[in-house]
């Protein structure tokens, strides 16, 4: 019903053959177009392969995924990538044992602290300081570790504000549409600055962990929003149901309420996670090295000045294939959580 | 869960809650007394003593704080409402073409969509400024005679001169934005149903007119609901003008905590203002919504 174009169906080599032997008044227009792109897509080739000079990429890959971690140390975090794709690889593409599909989520909770440990070090190796994360490797420890937190925290918060109690409810409201009224980067930086203030004396958080902080209050926010729709989509008889089979309201929440609405929500929060890794870049501002701010102090070093063009480009395609495969695994994620699939 | 018991909980939630609340302030107050600032706003009326290379109202560095704040407000005003015409303009275009009939277009606009949704803003932004205008030959780029011209002095535009900041943060924002408009756009398309596009077909009304007469004005209140957050996300978006050196409401605030180290009480302003901000937007996509629902369609 929702197909006004009835070339949606059909695959892009049957589009294009279509476009090309199609007899249709816009075919010259069409034409022009497709001359004007595909010169433009040859001019682009040429300077990716003759004019440009990729150096300052080839020469810097250490620095674009390791920032400064120490080289001998180099290991740790590269082996958690190959973690961090192994798990990614088995959701996708692993086998259907039911065993296995149970406990793959405490195996994707599991390399958060993974990651923490070899990175951070202690417990049998050499310790390294947060100053020296940096890179790839930061920005998605970044965005693991507040997709960690503030998954819970957004889930207790969409249930507090369909809360029978009136003061948490309104607290709930409050804190949501304040977060979602405040620019990211303010919250970032007020983050970075308010965070110290609140604390008792003595009392210090590494900015790393600060970031991660900011980065969790603001993105449970969003998701508080997105697993409310979730729960609203959920007819009430569903809960009436729970209630004659004599489930409390823990259990309801817990075993009824919950998973569904984590279904239904699952592409607005994989939108709004996707959105937190972009926006990971936004702590370069704040002087945290990570891709963005690496490539920035790349750009600064005399050898490389006013190479701006090719590092965009490159770090554009970086994020671009981490953004890509995050939607492909949701996708995946959503075919796999779907009940009823007869209908 | 019985009323009493419901009553005794809420009042032990008030207790925590303001417990948990004074340790927060009492510890906020104990660090504001060590670093001697203290918690006031006198300082708003205090020179600024910084300049500002934009300002749409007369301002110098002796101005107060708080007029500075205010033509950082504007800065951002100006800048928030001119990208959100243009992205919407961009936006509106490319979500027709994605929807029409031309596979041709389809595809191309679906690239588009996909690249631009899927890079940070911020890199686009850099990529606009430091790529697109910094980079640009001194002499114009593109000139038609003194009517519109493009240099990395910016755009000029009958006589009306536009800086490369604000170009670029323009640029960067629309582009950035219409792509997710173009998405909205091609929901609310979606949303009306196939039998109206065969209805006005057997009735033999073109192709052009069924679309703009019969298909859009259902399609119209479908948009409004994703055009508001969309609108109200290029609002905040445009925050990351600090990234190109754009003075807007953030860009003074960071400044002015540079200068004064009030941390709280600038948190405080830029909170207000964008709830302000917020509410301006939208408070007038409510107007807009209810002339739709007004007009009868």
């Amino acid at each position: 019903m929702n197909n006004i174009n009835p070339n949606l169906n059909t695959n892009s080599f049957q589009k294009l053959k279509k476009f090309l032997l199609s007899k249709s008044k816009y075919n010259f227009c069409n034409f022009i177009f497709f001359v004007i792109l595909i010169s433009l897509i040859f001019n682009l080739l040429t300077w990716i392969f003759i004019n440009s000079n990729w150096k300052v990429v080839t020469s810097n890959l250490n620095l674009y995924a390791f920032g400064s971690f120490p080289i001998d140390q180099q290991w740790r975090p590269t082996l958690w990538f190959f973690s961090l794709l192994s798990i990614t690889f088995i959701t996708v593409y692993g086998p259907k044992w039911n065993w296995l599909r149970k406990n793959l989520i405490f195996g994707w909770i599991g390399t958060v602290p993974l990651g923490i440990y070899l990175l951070n070090g202690g417990l049998g190796l050499n310790p390294v300081m947060t100053r020296h994360w940096g890179g790839l490797t930061l920005t998605i420890l970044i965005t693991s570790c507040s997709i960690l937190f503030s998954l819970p925290i957004g889930i207790l918060l969409a249930l507090c504000r369909r809360s029978s109690i009136f003061l948490i409810q309104k607290l709930c409201s409050f804190y949501i549409d304040v977060m979602r009224a405040v620019p990211l980067i303010a919250v970032l930086f007020f983050g970075q600055l308010l965070i110290p203030l609140f604390l008792p004396v003595g009392l210090e958080i590494d900015r790393v962990w600060r970031a991660i902080i900011a980065f969790t209050f603001f993105v449970s926010a969003y998701i508080a929003e997105d697993i409310r729709g979730g729960l609203q989509s959920i007819p009430n008889n569903q809960i009436e149901a729970a209630k004659s089979l004599g489930l409390n309201k823990y259990q309801i929440n817990i075993f009824i309420l919950i998973p569904q609405a984590l279904r239904v929500a699952l592409p607005a929060i994989t939108n709004h996670l996707i959105g937190l890794f972009q926006n990971t870049s936004l702590m370069s501002i704040l002087g945290l090295m990570e891709l963005l701010g690496v490539s920035r102090s790349i750009l600064a070093n005399p050898e490389y000045i006013g190479q701006y063009i090719e590092v965009y480009i490159w770090l554009a395609s970086v994020y671009w294939l981490f953004c890509t495969i995050m939607a492909f695994v949701s996708k995946k994620l959503e075919q796999k959580m779907t009940i009823n699939k007869g209908y | 869960m019985s009323k009493n018991k419901k009553k005794f909980f809420q009042i032990l939630l008030v207790f925590a809650f303001l417990g948990f609340l004074g340790i927060l302030i009492n510890n906020l107050i104990i660090n504001l007394a060590r670093t001697g600032l203290g918690f006031n706003f006198n300082w708003l009326t205090k020179p600024a003593s910084f300049s500002l290379a934009e300002h749409p109202l007369p301002y110098s560095p002796s101005d107060s704080y708080a007029w500075a704040l205010f033509i950082g407000w504007m800065n951002s005003l100006k800048v928030i409402i001119s990208s959100l015409v243009l992205a919407t303009c961009i936006g509106t275009l490319i979500g027709f073409l994605r929807v029409g009939k031309n596979s041709f277009f389809s595809i191309i606009t679906a690239g588009y969509i996909t690249v631009i949704r899927q890079t940070p803003l911020l890199i686009q932004l850099m990529c606009w400024y430091f790529v697109g205008f910094l980079n640009m030959r001194n002499n114009s780029f593109l000139s038609i005679s003194n009517i519109f011209n493009i240099s990395n002095k910016g755009i000029e535009l009958f006589g009306l001169n536009l800086s490369p900041e604000f170009s670029a943060l323009l640029f960067g924002l629309s582009i950035f934005s219409s792509a997710f408009i173009a998405e909205v756009i091609r929901g609310g398309i979606q949303s009306v149903p196939l039998g109206q596009w065969e209805a006005f077909r057997s009735l033999g009304i073109s192709e052009k007119q069924g679309f703009f007469k019969i298909i859009i004005p259902q399609a119209l209140p479908a948009f409004i609901p994703g055009l508001t957050s969309q609108y109200l996300n290029l609002a905040k978006n445009s925050t990351l003008a600090i990234a190109i050196g754009y003075s807007d409401i953030y860009a003074i605030n960071d400044t002015i905590i540079n200068q004064t180290g009030r941390a709280v009480e600038c948190f405080i302003i830029l909170l207000c203002s964008f709830l302000i901000l917020n509410l301006l937007i939208t408070k007038v996509m409510g107007i807009i919504d209810k002339s739709i629902m007004k007009s009868g369609i």
